[in-house]
Protein backbone atom coordinates (compact mmCIF):
# COMPACT_ATOMS: atom_id res chain seq x y z
CA UNK A 1 0.00 0.00 0.00
CA UNK A 2 1.84 2.64 -1.31
CA UNK A 3 0.15 5.56 0.11
CA UNK A 4 0.32 4.84 3.67
CA UNK A 5 2.61 4.78 6.45
CA UNK A 6 2.83 4.31 10.11
CA UNK A 7 3.16 8.39 10.45
CA UNK A 8 0.36 8.76 9.17
CA UNK A 9 -1.66 9.15 12.44
CA UNK A 10 -3.89 12.81 12.80
CA UNK A 11 -3.28 14.45 15.76
CA UNK A 12 -5.30 13.79 18.72
CA UNK A 13 -6.97 16.55 19.51
CA UNK A 14 -8.27 15.67 23.22
CA UNK A 15 -11.92 16.27 22.83
CA UNK A 16 -12.17 12.96 20.62
CA UNK A 17 -11.77 9.70 23.21
CA UNK A 18 -11.00 6.12 22.19
CA UNK A 19 -14.22 4.40 22.50
CA UNK A 20 -15.58 6.76 19.65
CA UNK A 21 -12.36 6.24 17.72
CA UNK A 22 -12.78 2.78 17.91
CA UNK A 23 -16.04 2.17 17.00
CA UNK A 24 -15.80 4.39 14.14
CA UNK A 25 -12.87 2.56 12.69
CA UNK A 26 -14.39 -0.59 13.58
CA UNK A 27 -17.70 0.21 11.87
CA UNK A 28 -16.02 1.19 8.64
CA UNK A 29 -14.17 -1.83 8.06
CA UNK A 30 -16.61 -4.45 8.92
CA UNK A 31 -18.93 -4.91 6.63
CA UNK A 32 -15.85 -5.40 3.61
CA UNK A 33 -13.53 -7.20 5.96
CA UNK A 34 -16.45 -9.69 6.85
CA UNK A 35 -16.78 -9.87 2.57
CA UNK A 36 -13.54 -10.34 2.01
CA UNK A 37 -13.27 -13.28 4.39
CA UNK A 38 -16.90 -15.31 3.86
CA UNK A 39 -16.31 -14.53 -0.20
CA UNK A 40 -12.25 -14.67 -0.96
CA UNK A 41 -10.50 -16.50 2.22
CA UNK A 42 -12.73 -18.91 3.25
CA UNK A 43 -13.17 -20.43 -0.17
CA UNK A 44 -9.70 -20.63 -1.08
CA UNK A 45 -8.87 -22.02 1.97
CA UNK A 46 -12.18 -24.59 2.32
CA UNK A 47 -10.83 -25.55 -1.67
CA UNK A 48 -7.72 -27.12 0.34
CA UNK A 49 -10.13 -29.16 2.10
CA UNK A 50 -12.45 -30.26 -0.36
CA UNK A 51 -9.82 -31.08 -2.79
CA UNK A 52 -8.64 -34.03 -0.65
CA UNK A 53 -13.25 -35.11 -0.40
CA UNK A 54 -14.96 -36.88 -3.14
CA UNK A 55 -18.26 -34.20 -1.85
CA UNK A 56 -21.04 -33.88 -3.55
CA UNK A 57 -22.32 -30.65 -2.58
CA UNK A 58 -24.33 -31.58 -0.06
CA UNK A 59 -23.70 -34.81 2.75
CA UNK A 60 -20.79 -35.45 4.70
CA UNK A 61 -17.31 -35.18 3.39
CA UNK A 62 -15.45 -38.10 2.96
CA UNK A 63 -11.65 -38.03 2.32
CA UNK A 64 -10.35 -39.75 -0.59
CA UNK A 65 -6.65 -38.44 -0.53
CA UNK A 66 -4.58 -37.34 -3.62
CA UNK A 67 -7.46 -39.16 -5.68
CA UNK A 68 -8.36 -35.87 -7.35
CA UNK A 69 -5.41 -34.48 -8.11
CA UNK A 70 -4.01 -37.90 -9.33
CA UNK A 71 -7.09 -37.84 -12.32
CA UNK A 72 -6.24 -34.51 -12.81
CA UNK A 73 -2.49 -35.08 -13.89
CA UNK A 74 -3.04 -38.46 -15.53
CA UNK A 75 -6.18 -38.08 -17.47
CA UNK A 76 -5.66 -37.02 -21.29
CA UNK A 77 -8.56 -34.51 -21.54
CA UNK A 78 -7.17 -32.93 -18.20
CA UNK A 79 -3.91 -32.34 -19.68
CA UNK A 80 -4.94 -30.92 -22.75
CA UNK A 81 -6.93 -28.32 -21.30
CA UNK A 82 -4.10 -26.76 -19.79
CA UNK A 83 -2.04 -27.05 -23.48
CA UNK A 84 -5.21 -25.42 -24.73
CA UNK A 85 -4.51 -22.71 -22.60
CA UNK A 86 -1.02 -21.86 -23.78
CA UNK A 87 -2.62 -20.90 -27.30
CA UNK A 88 -3.91 -17.82 -25.20
CA UNK A 89 -0.57 -17.30 -23.71
CA UNK A 90 0.86 -17.03 -27.47
CA UNK A 91 -1.75 -14.82 -28.26
CA UNK A 92 -1.17 -12.76 -25.69
CA UNK A 93 2.28 -11.78 -28.01
CA UNK A 94 0.70 -10.02 -30.97
CA UNK A 95 -1.64 -8.68 -28.63
CA UNK A 96 1.06 -6.97 -26.55
CA UNK A 97 3.13 -5.62 -29.49
CA UNK A 98 -0.22 -4.19 -31.50
CA UNK A 99 -1.28 -2.58 -28.06
CA UNK A 100 1.95 -1.04 -27.08
CA UNK A 101 2.38 0.63 -30.95
CA UNK A 102 -1.00 1.93 -30.96
CA UNK A 103 -0.37 3.61 -27.31
CA UNK A 104 3.14 4.72 -29.07
CA UNK A 105 1.35 6.55 -31.98
CA UNK A 106 -1.78 7.71 -30.31
CA UNK A 107 -0.18 9.48 -27.93
CA UNK A 108 0.57 12.91 -29.80
CA UNK A 109 -1.94 15.21 -30.81
CA UNK A 110 -3.02 15.06 -34.63
CA UNK A 111 -6.28 15.42 -36.79
CA UNK A 112 -8.31 12.63 -36.34
CA UNK A 113 -7.19 12.13 -32.74
CA UNK A 114 -10.49 11.30 -31.04
CA UNK A 115 -12.05 9.42 -33.66
CA UNK A 116 -8.99 7.28 -33.77
CA UNK A 117 -9.08 6.94 -30.45
CA UNK A 118 -13.35 6.13 -30.37
CA UNK A 119 -12.40 3.38 -33.00
CA UNK A 120 -9.70 1.51 -30.82
CA UNK A 121 -11.80 1.27 -27.62
CA UNK A 122 -14.83 -0.62 -28.96
CA UNK A 123 -14.14 -3.70 -28.41
CA UNK A 124 -12.84 -3.07 -24.44
CA UNK A 125 -16.48 -2.23 -24.30
CA UNK A 126 -18.25 -5.09 -25.48
CA UNK A 127 -19.20 -8.32 -23.31
CA UNK A 128 -18.09 -11.85 -24.33
CA UNK A 129 -21.47 -12.86 -25.36
CA UNK A 130 -21.28 -9.89 -28.08
CA UNK A 131 -17.80 -11.01 -29.27
CA UNK A 132 -18.25 -14.49 -29.32
CA UNK A 133 -21.43 -14.20 -31.74
CA UNK A 134 -19.33 -11.46 -33.64
CA UNK A 135 -16.67 -14.25 -34.17
CA UNK A 136 -19.22 -16.91 -35.03
CA UNK A 137 -20.21 -14.94 -37.88
CA UNK A 138 -16.32 -14.65 -38.49
CA UNK A 139 -14.83 -18.02 -38.43
CA UNK A 140 -18.22 -19.87 -39.62
CA UNK A 141 -18.14 -21.71 -42.41
CA UNK A 142 -19.86 -19.54 -44.65
CA UNK A 143 -18.69 -16.50 -42.70
CA UNK A 144 -16.68 -13.51 -43.51
CA UNK A 145 -13.48 -14.82 -43.14
CA UNK A 146 -13.51 -16.97 -45.85
CA UNK A 147 -15.89 -15.18 -47.77
CA UNK A 148 -12.83 -12.39 -47.21
CA UNK A 149 -10.25 -15.00 -48.87
CA UNK A 150 -12.46 -16.66 -51.57
CA UNK A 151 -13.18 -12.28 -52.78
CA UNK A 152 -9.42 -12.12 -52.67
CA UNK A 153 -8.26 -15.31 -54.63
CA UNK A 154 -7.40 -17.40 -52.02
CA UNK A 155 -9.82 -20.44 -51.79
CA UNK A 156 -7.17 -22.56 -50.96
CA UNK A 157 -6.73 -20.97 -47.57
CA UNK A 158 -10.54 -21.11 -46.71
CA UNK A 159 -11.17 -23.57 -43.71
CA UNK A 160 -13.79 -25.04 -41.71
CA UNK A 161 -11.85 -22.87 -38.67
CA UNK A 162 -14.39 -24.17 -35.97
CA UNK A 163 -14.66 -27.56 -36.62
CA UNK A 164 -11.08 -28.44 -38.06
CA UNK A 165 -9.32 -29.60 -34.32
CA UNK A 166 -6.37 -28.24 -35.49
CA UNK A 167 -7.32 -24.94 -36.24
CA UNK A 168 -10.28 -24.40 -33.71
CA UNK A 169 -7.66 -23.58 -30.86
CA UNK A 170 -5.86 -21.35 -32.81
CA UNK A 171 -8.75 -19.66 -34.38
CA UNK A 172 -10.51 -18.69 -31.15
CA UNK A 173 -7.30 -17.83 -29.07
CA UNK A 174 -6.88 -15.16 -31.44
CA UNK A 175 -9.50 -13.46 -31.02
CA UNK A 176 -8.47 -13.05 -27.82
CA UNK A 177 -6.29 -10.42 -29.29
CA UNK A 178 -9.09 -8.35 -31.19
CA UNK A 179 -10.82 -8.36 -27.75
CA UNK A 180 -8.43 -8.22 -24.15
CA UNK A 181 -5.67 -5.56 -26.59
CA UNK A 182 -7.40 -2.50 -26.09
CA UNK A 183 -7.51 -3.41 -22.38
CA UNK A 184 -3.47 -3.19 -22.28
CA UNK A 185 -3.56 -0.21 -25.16
CA UNK A 186 -4.92 2.45 -22.17
CA UNK A 187 -2.71 0.77 -19.84
CA UNK A 188 0.02 1.64 -21.92
CA UNK A 189 -1.29 4.85 -22.76
CA UNK A 190 -1.82 5.98 -19.39
CA UNK A 191 1.81 5.21 -18.66
CA UNK A 192 3.21 7.23 -21.47
CA UNK A 193 1.00 10.11 -20.49
CA UNK A 194 3.31 10.23 -17.81
CA UNK A 195 6.47 10.87 -19.35
CA UNK A 196 7.84 14.69 -19.01
CA UNK A 197 7.73 16.29 -22.85
CA UNK A 198 10.63 17.47 -21.83
CA UNK A 199 12.43 14.20 -22.48
CA UNK A 200 10.64 13.32 -26.15
CA UNK A 201 12.12 17.83 -26.90
CA UNK A 202 15.69 16.88 -25.72
CA UNK A 203 16.06 13.56 -27.98
CA UNK A 204 14.38 15.69 -31.06
CA UNK A 205 17.04 18.35 -30.08
CA UNK A 206 19.47 15.06 -30.06
CA UNK A 207 18.65 13.79 -33.41
CA UNK A 208 17.27 10.91 -32.08
CA UNK A 209 14.71 8.77 -34.71
CA UNK A 210 11.43 7.68 -33.81
CA UNK A 211 12.44 4.16 -32.95
CA UNK A 212 15.48 5.36 -30.20
CA UNK A 213 13.06 7.57 -28.86
CA UNK A 214 10.85 4.41 -28.22
CA UNK A 215 13.64 2.30 -27.29
CA UNK A 216 15.71 4.62 -24.71
CA UNK A 217 12.53 7.09 -23.40
CA UNK A 218 9.46 5.31 -23.71
CA UNK A 219 10.45 1.75 -22.96
CA UNK A 220 12.43 1.94 -19.90
CA UNK A 221 9.82 4.71 -18.45
CA UNK A 222 7.02 2.12 -18.64
CA UNK A 223 8.68 -0.39 -17.47
CA UNK A 224 6.43 -1.28 -14.81
CA UNK A 225 3.40 -1.27 -16.68
CA UNK A 226 4.76 -3.21 -19.09
CA UNK A 227 5.36 -5.72 -16.98
CA UNK A 228 2.26 -5.74 -15.10
CA UNK A 229 0.76 -6.83 -18.50
CA UNK A 230 2.79 -9.14 -19.34
CA UNK A 231 1.34 -10.75 -16.23
CA UNK A 232 -1.91 -10.17 -16.49
CA UNK A 233 -1.40 -11.68 -19.66
CA UNK A 234 0.18 -14.73 -18.11
CA UNK A 235 -2.85 -14.89 -15.37
CA UNK A 236 -5.07 -14.45 -17.89
CA UNK A 237 -4.58 -17.40 -20.32
CA UNK A 238 -4.81 -19.56 -17.34
CA UNK A 239 -8.36 -18.68 -16.53
CA UNK A 240 -9.68 -18.36 -20.22
CA UNK A 241 -13.57 -18.76 -19.66
CA UNK A 242 -16.02 -16.89 -21.96
CA UNK A 243 -14.88 -17.17 -25.47
CA UNK A 244 -14.58 -20.98 -25.82
CA UNK A 245 -17.40 -21.31 -23.18
CA UNK A 246 -20.06 -19.31 -25.41
CA UNK A 247 -18.94 -20.13 -29.04
CA UNK A 248 -18.13 -23.96 -28.24
CA UNK A 249 -19.11 -24.48 -24.40
CA UNK A 250 -16.22 -26.64 -24.07
CA UNK A 251 -16.57 -28.94 -27.05
CA UNK A 252 -14.22 -29.59 -30.07
CA UNK A 253 -11.30 -29.87 -27.52
CA UNK A 254 -11.64 -26.64 -26.36
CA UNK A 255 -11.88 -27.21 -22.95
CA UNK A 256 -10.61 -25.17 -20.39
CA UNK A 257 -10.13 -25.54 -16.68
CA UNK A 258 -12.54 -22.63 -15.97
CA UNK A 259 -14.74 -24.41 -18.07
CA UNK A 260 -14.32 -27.69 -16.67
CA UNK A 261 -14.61 -26.30 -12.93
CA UNK A 262 -18.18 -25.01 -13.83
CA UNK A 263 -19.19 -28.60 -15.30
CA UNK A 264 -17.82 -30.20 -12.24
CA UNK A 265 -19.89 -27.87 -10.52
CA UNK A 266 -22.82 -28.79 -11.86
CA UNK A 267 -22.55 -32.25 -11.95
CA UNK A 268 -22.25 -32.14 -8.45
CA UNK A 269 -18.29 -33.26 -8.76
CA UNK A 270 -17.43 -30.49 -5.76
CA UNK A 271 -14.75 -32.48 -4.58
CA UNK A 272 -12.84 -32.69 -8.03
CA UNK A 273 -13.85 -28.77 -9.03
CA UNK A 274 -12.01 -27.58 -5.56
CA UNK A 275 -9.09 -29.73 -6.77
CA UNK A 276 -8.72 -27.75 -10.33
CA UNK A 277 -9.47 -24.54 -8.34
CA UNK A 278 -6.55 -24.95 -6.78
CA UNK A 279 -4.45 -26.11 -9.26
CA UNK A 280 -5.70 -22.80 -11.03
CA UNK A 281 -4.61 -20.60 -7.96
CA UNK A 282 -1.57 -21.90 -7.45
CA UNK A 283 -0.74 -21.34 -11.21
CA UNK A 284 -2.02 -17.69 -10.49
CA UNK A 285 -0.31 -17.17 -7.17
CA UNK A 286 3.16 -18.03 -8.96
CA UNK A 287 3.03 -15.51 -11.52
CA UNK A 288 1.46 -12.84 -9.41
CA UNK A 289 4.12 -13.59 -6.95
CA UNK A 290 6.61 -13.49 -9.61
CA UNK A 291 6.14 -10.19 -10.62
CA UNK A 292 5.96 -8.78 -7.14
CA UNK A 293 9.32 -10.48 -6.57
CA UNK A 294 10.86 -8.81 -9.55
CA UNK A 295 9.34 -5.80 -8.99
CA UNK A 296 10.52 -5.23 -5.81
CA UNK A 297 13.99 -6.19 -6.55
CA UNK A 298 14.01 -3.66 -9.29
CA UNK B 1 4.61 20.96 -29.23
CA UNK B 2 7.01 17.77 -30.72
CA UNK B 3 8.68 18.30 -33.85
CA UNK B 4 7.65 15.15 -36.01
CA UNK B 5 9.10 13.89 -39.27
CA UNK B 6 6.76 13.99 -41.87
CA UNK B 7 7.50 10.40 -42.60
CA UNK B 8 6.67 9.71 -39.06
CA UNK B 9 3.15 11.30 -39.84
CA UNK B 10 2.54 9.12 -42.50
CA UNK B 11 3.12 5.70 -40.88
CA UNK B 12 1.28 6.76 -37.92
CA UNK B 13 -1.65 7.25 -40.19
CA UNK B 14 -1.46 4.08 -42.18
CA UNK B 15 -0.71 1.76 -38.89
CA UNK B 16 -4.29 3.81 -37.15
CA UNK B 17 -6.05 3.40 -40.48
CA UNK B 18 -5.60 -0.92 -40.64
CA UNK B 19 -5.87 -1.01 -36.74
CA UNK B 20 -9.19 0.42 -37.10
CA UNK B 21 -9.82 -2.02 -40.50
CA UNK B 22 -8.73 -4.76 -37.87
CA UNK B 23 -11.26 -3.84 -35.25
CA UNK B 24 -14.28 -3.07 -37.28
CA UNK B 25 -13.57 -5.86 -40.49
CA UNK B 26 -15.61 -8.35 -37.72
CA UNK B 27 -18.18 -6.06 -36.87
CA UNK B 28 -19.46 -5.10 -40.45
CA UNK B 29 -20.78 -8.16 -41.51
CA UNK B 30 -23.44 -8.03 -37.75
CA UNK B 31 -24.40 -4.79 -38.49
CA UNK B 32 -25.48 -5.84 -42.14
CA UNK B 33 -26.98 -9.28 -40.75
CA UNK B 34 -29.29 -7.46 -38.27
CA UNK B 35 -30.89 -5.35 -41.31
CA UNK B 36 -31.55 -8.78 -43.67
CA UNK B 37 -34.71 -10.84 -43.87
CA UNK B 38 -34.56 -14.42 -43.07
CA UNK B 39 -34.66 -15.84 -46.69
CA UNK B 40 -31.74 -12.80 -47.63
CA UNK B 41 -29.63 -13.90 -44.61
CA UNK B 42 -29.60 -17.44 -46.50
CA UNK B 43 -28.84 -16.10 -49.91
CA UNK B 44 -26.41 -13.75 -49.54
CA UNK B 45 -23.02 -13.51 -48.71
CA UNK B 46 -22.15 -11.72 -44.86
CA UNK B 47 -20.20 -9.78 -47.19
CA UNK B 48 -23.46 -8.38 -48.89
CA UNK B 49 -25.42 -5.35 -47.34
CA UNK B 50 -29.29 -5.83 -46.89
CA UNK B 51 -31.40 -4.86 -49.20
CA UNK B 52 -33.42 -3.02 -47.19
CA UNK B 53 -31.88 -0.56 -44.11
CA UNK B 54 -34.98 0.19 -42.57
CA UNK B 55 -36.55 -3.43 -42.31
CA UNK B 56 -36.40 -3.47 -38.23
CA UNK B 57 -38.50 -6.56 -38.00
CA UNK B 58 -35.13 -8.35 -36.08
CA UNK B 59 -35.41 -5.70 -33.70
CA UNK B 60 -38.75 -5.60 -32.96
CA UNK B 61 -38.85 -9.47 -32.79
CA UNK B 62 -35.83 -9.63 -30.40
CA UNK B 63 -37.30 -7.08 -28.05
CA UNK B 64 -40.73 -8.91 -27.88
CA UNK B 65 -38.91 -12.47 -27.68
CA UNK B 66 -35.81 -11.76 -26.04
CA UNK B 67 -37.47 -9.98 -23.07
CA UNK B 68 -34.13 -7.79 -23.32
CA UNK B 69 -36.31 -4.76 -21.84
CA UNK B 70 -36.34 -6.74 -18.55
CA UNK B 71 -33.21 -7.89 -18.58
CA UNK B 72 -31.81 -4.49 -19.34
CA UNK B 73 -33.99 -3.56 -15.55
CA UNK B 74 -32.39 -6.41 -13.75
CA UNK B 75 -28.93 -5.32 -14.82
CA UNK B 76 -29.78 -1.49 -14.07
CA UNK B 77 -31.08 -2.39 -10.67
CA UNK B 78 -28.06 -4.81 -9.85
CA UNK B 79 -25.49 -2.35 -10.76
CA UNK B 80 -26.98 0.83 -8.93
CA UNK B 81 -27.23 -1.17 -5.68
CA UNK B 82 -24.16 -2.68 -6.39
CA UNK B 83 -22.05 -0.05 -7.37
CA UNK B 84 -23.21 1.79 -4.80
CA UNK B 85 -22.48 -0.32 -2.09
CA UNK B 86 -18.83 -1.14 -3.72
CA UNK B 87 -17.65 2.49 -4.30
CA UNK B 88 -18.79 3.40 -0.36
CA UNK B 89 -17.28 0.58 0.94
CA UNK B 90 -14.05 1.22 -1.09
CA UNK B 91 -14.18 4.81 0.39
CA UNK B 92 -15.01 3.92 3.56
CA UNK B 93 -11.61 1.09 3.92
CA UNK B 94 -9.66 3.56 2.07
CA UNK B 95 -10.42 6.48 4.63
CA UNK B 96 -9.77 4.09 7.61
CA UNK B 97 -6.66 2.98 6.07
CA UNK B 98 -5.52 6.40 5.54
CA UNK B 99 -6.27 8.15 8.29
CA UNK B 100 -5.65 6.18 11.46
CA UNK B 101 -3.31 3.93 12.64
CA UNK B 102 -4.54 1.41 14.93
CA UNK B 103 -3.81 -2.31 16.05
CA UNK B 104 -4.19 -4.64 13.11
CA UNK B 105 -3.94 -2.32 10.41
CA UNK B 106 -0.93 -4.10 8.85
CA UNK B 107 -3.40 -7.18 8.64
CA UNK B 108 -6.45 -5.55 6.91
CA UNK B 109 -3.23 -3.87 4.73
CA UNK B 110 -2.30 -7.08 3.91
CA UNK B 111 -5.77 -9.20 3.72
CA UNK B 112 -6.64 -6.93 1.34
CA UNK B 113 -3.76 -6.74 -0.99
CA UNK B 114 -3.43 -10.63 -1.06
CA UNK B 115 -7.10 -10.58 -2.72
CA UNK B 116 -5.13 -10.25 -6.40
CA UNK B 117 -3.70 -13.32 -5.96
CA UNK B 118 -7.02 -15.10 -5.30
CA UNK B 119 -8.89 -15.43 -8.93
CA UNK B 120 -12.66 -15.35 -8.95
CA UNK B 121 -13.12 -18.33 -10.57
CA UNK B 122 -11.11 -20.52 -8.11
CA UNK B 123 -13.70 -19.20 -5.30
CA UNK B 124 -17.18 -20.20 -7.41
CA UNK B 125 -16.73 -23.92 -6.13
CA UNK B 126 -17.40 -23.14 -2.59
CA UNK B 127 -19.00 -19.55 -3.01
CA UNK B 128 -21.80 -21.54 -5.37
CA UNK B 129 -22.31 -23.90 -2.62
CA UNK B 130 -23.12 -21.07 0.58
CA UNK B 131 -25.19 -19.06 -1.86
CA UNK B 132 -26.96 -22.65 -2.31
CA UNK B 133 -27.60 -23.21 1.21
CA UNK B 134 -28.31 -18.83 1.77
CA UNK B 135 -31.48 -19.35 -0.93
CA UNK B 136 -30.09 -16.52 -2.76
CA UNK B 137 -29.36 -18.51 -6.44
CA UNK B 138 -31.47 -17.24 -8.92
CA UNK B 139 -31.94 -14.58 -7.29
CA UNK B 140 -30.22 -11.01 -8.07
CA UNK B 141 -29.05 -10.86 -4.52
CA UNK B 142 -26.25 -13.17 -5.02
CA UNK B 143 -24.89 -11.20 -7.91
CA UNK B 144 -25.49 -7.81 -6.02
CA UNK B 145 -23.06 -9.37 -2.89
CA UNK B 146 -20.87 -10.31 -4.86
CA UNK B 147 -20.55 -7.52 -6.78
CA UNK B 148 -20.32 -5.45 -3.32
CA UNK B 149 -17.07 -6.52 -2.39
CA UNK B 150 -13.89 -4.02 -1.90
CA UNK B 151 -11.15 -4.82 -4.56
CA UNK B 152 -7.30 -3.41 -4.12
CA UNK B 153 -7.50 -1.37 -7.37
CA UNK B 154 -10.51 0.70 -6.12
CA UNK B 155 -8.21 1.08 -2.70
CA UNK B 156 -5.30 2.33 -4.31
CA UNK B 157 -6.89 5.06 -6.22
CA UNK B 158 -8.72 6.06 -3.25
CA UNK B 159 -5.83 6.29 -1.29
CA UNK B 160 -4.09 8.01 -4.06
CA UNK B 161 -6.62 11.19 -3.58
CA UNK B 162 -6.39 11.23 -0.10
CA UNK B 163 -2.61 12.05 -0.44
CA UNK B 164 -4.07 15.20 -1.82
CA UNK B 165 -6.74 15.51 0.97
CA UNK B 166 -4.96 17.56 3.43
CA UNK B 167 -5.30 16.16 6.50
CA UNK B 168 -6.09 19.79 7.90
CA UNK B 169 -9.58 19.81 6.78
CA UNK B 170 -10.16 16.69 9.08
CA UNK B 171 -8.62 18.38 11.80
CA UNK B 172 -10.27 21.48 11.32
CA UNK B 173 -13.86 19.55 11.48
CA UNK B 174 -12.71 18.10 14.72
CA UNK B 175 -11.57 21.09 16.62
CA UNK B 176 -15.42 22.32 15.75
CA UNK B 177 -17.00 19.34 17.24
CA UNK B 178 -18.00 17.66 14.24
CA UNK B 179 -17.74 13.38 14.99
CA UNK B 180 -15.25 11.26 12.90
CA UNK B 181 -18.40 10.17 10.98
CA UNK B 182 -19.63 13.16 10.11
CA UNK B 183 -15.94 14.83 9.51
CA UNK B 184 -15.72 11.89 6.38
CA UNK B 185 -19.48 12.03 5.59
CA UNK B 186 -19.64 15.52 4.87
CA UNK B 187 -16.26 16.56 3.99
CA UNK B 188 -13.95 13.96 3.05
CA UNK B 189 -16.30 12.30 1.30
CA UNK B 190 -17.50 14.80 -0.82
CA UNK B 191 -14.05 15.17 -2.19
CA UNK B 192 -13.30 11.95 -2.94
CA UNK B 193 -15.48 12.25 -5.66
CA UNK B 194 -12.95 12.49 -8.52
CA UNK B 195 -11.97 8.95 -7.56
CA UNK B 196 -15.20 7.55 -7.13
CA UNK B 197 -15.80 8.61 -10.44
CA UNK B 198 -12.89 6.68 -11.95
CA UNK B 199 -14.10 3.59 -9.96
CA UNK B 200 -17.66 3.72 -11.02
CA UNK B 201 -16.30 3.96 -14.88
CA UNK B 202 -13.83 1.26 -14.51
CA UNK B 203 -17.01 -0.99 -12.38
CA UNK B 204 -19.14 0.10 -14.53
CA UNK B 205 -18.07 -1.33 -17.64
CA UNK B 206 -16.34 -4.59 -16.37
CA UNK B 207 -19.46 -5.71 -14.42
CA UNK B 208 -22.37 -4.62 -17.06
CA UNK B 209 -20.12 -6.47 -19.70
CA UNK B 210 -19.39 -9.35 -16.91
CA UNK B 211 -20.61 -12.98 -18.40
CA UNK B 212 -19.62 -15.06 -15.42
CA UNK B 213 -20.89 -14.32 -12.01
CA UNK B 214 -24.44 -13.63 -13.85
CA UNK B 215 -24.43 -17.12 -15.86
CA UNK B 216 -23.60 -19.09 -12.80
CA UNK B 217 -26.29 -17.82 -10.60
CA UNK B 218 -28.98 -16.68 -12.12
CA UNK B 219 -30.59 -18.86 -14.18
CA UNK B 220 -34.38 -18.67 -14.76
CA UNK B 221 -36.74 -15.71 -14.79
CA UNK B 222 -33.99 -12.97 -13.20
CA UNK B 223 -31.05 -12.06 -16.13
CA UNK B 224 -28.74 -9.67 -16.84
CA UNK B 225 -28.51 -8.47 -20.07
CA UNK B 226 -25.45 -10.78 -21.26
CA UNK B 227 -27.38 -13.94 -19.83
CA UNK B 228 -30.10 -13.07 -21.50
CA UNK B 229 -28.22 -12.43 -24.56
CA UNK B 230 -26.55 -15.78 -24.20
CA UNK B 231 -29.42 -17.66 -23.27
CA UNK B 232 -31.37 -16.03 -26.64
CA UNK B 233 -28.58 -17.04 -28.60
CA UNK B 234 -27.73 -20.42 -27.10
CA UNK B 235 -31.26 -21.65 -28.24
CA UNK B 236 -31.18 -23.16 -31.28
CA UNK B 237 -34.02 -22.34 -32.42
CA UNK B 238 -33.54 -18.44 -32.87
CA UNK B 239 -32.16 -17.23 -36.32
CA UNK B 240 -28.58 -15.46 -36.62
CA UNK B 241 -29.84 -11.90 -38.12
CA UNK B 242 -32.38 -11.88 -34.82
CA UNK B 243 -29.04 -12.63 -32.46
CA UNK B 244 -27.56 -9.63 -34.36
CA UNK B 245 -30.11 -7.02 -33.71
CA UNK B 246 -30.13 -8.05 -30.33
CA UNK B 247 -26.58 -7.15 -30.18
CA UNK B 248 -26.87 -4.12 -31.77
CA UNK B 249 -29.71 -3.23 -29.05
CA UNK B 250 -27.16 -4.34 -26.11
CA UNK B 251 -24.61 -2.08 -27.75
CA UNK B 252 -26.81 1.21 -27.48
CA UNK B 253 -26.09 1.83 -23.82
CA UNK B 254 -22.64 1.38 -23.72
CA UNK B 255 -22.44 3.00 -26.91
CA UNK B 256 -24.14 6.07 -25.26
CA UNK B 257 -21.65 5.81 -21.90
CA UNK B 258 -18.81 6.00 -24.28
CA UNK B 259 -19.77 8.79 -25.95
CA UNK B 260 -20.71 11.17 -22.87
CA UNK B 261 -17.61 9.77 -20.85
CA UNK B 262 -15.05 8.93 -23.57
CA UNK B 263 -12.22 11.55 -21.72
CA UNK B 264 -13.21 10.02 -18.86
CA UNK B 265 -12.61 6.28 -20.12
CA UNK B 266 -9.82 6.75 -20.90
CA UNK B 267 -8.29 9.11 -18.35
CA UNK B 268 -9.73 6.88 -15.71
CA UNK B 269 -8.88 3.28 -16.65
CA UNK B 270 -5.32 4.39 -17.04
CA UNK B 271 -5.25 6.38 -13.81
CA UNK B 272 -6.37 2.59 -12.48
CA UNK B 273 -3.43 0.85 -14.41
CA UNK B 274 -0.58 3.33 -13.44
CA UNK B 275 -1.53 2.86 -9.92
CA UNK B 276 -1.24 -1.19 -9.65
Amino acid sequence: MSATNTKTELRSTGSKDKTARRIFIILFLALPLLHLLIFSYVPIIGNFVVSFTNWKGFGDLEFIGLRNYKKLFSNTEYISMFKNCLWYLLAAIPQLIFAFFLAVVINGKFRGLNVFKGILILPYLLNGVIVSTIFIIFFQNNGSLNAILDTIGLHGLTHKWLQDLKLVNPAIASISIWRYYGMNFIMFFGALQTIPTELYEAAVIDGCTKMQEIRYISIPFIKKVLFINIILSISGSIQVFEIPYIMMNGSNGTLTPVIQIQQSMYDNRVGFAAALSVLVFVIVLIVIGLQRLLVKDD
Amino acid sequence: MIYESPLYKVVRYVFLVLASIFVLIPLIPLVFMAFKTGAEYSATSVLTPPANWLNFYNFKYAINVGHLFKAFLTTAVILVISLTLQILFTCMVSYVLHRFDFRGKKVVQTAFTLTMFIPVVATQTLVFRMMYAAKLVNTMWSVVILYAGVGIVGIYIMLNLLDNVTREIDEAAWIDGASYFKTFWTIVFPLMRPACTTLLIIQGIALYNDFYIPNLYLNSNVQTFTVALYKFYGSMSTPFEIVSAAILIGMIPILIVFICLQKYIYNGIAAGAVKM
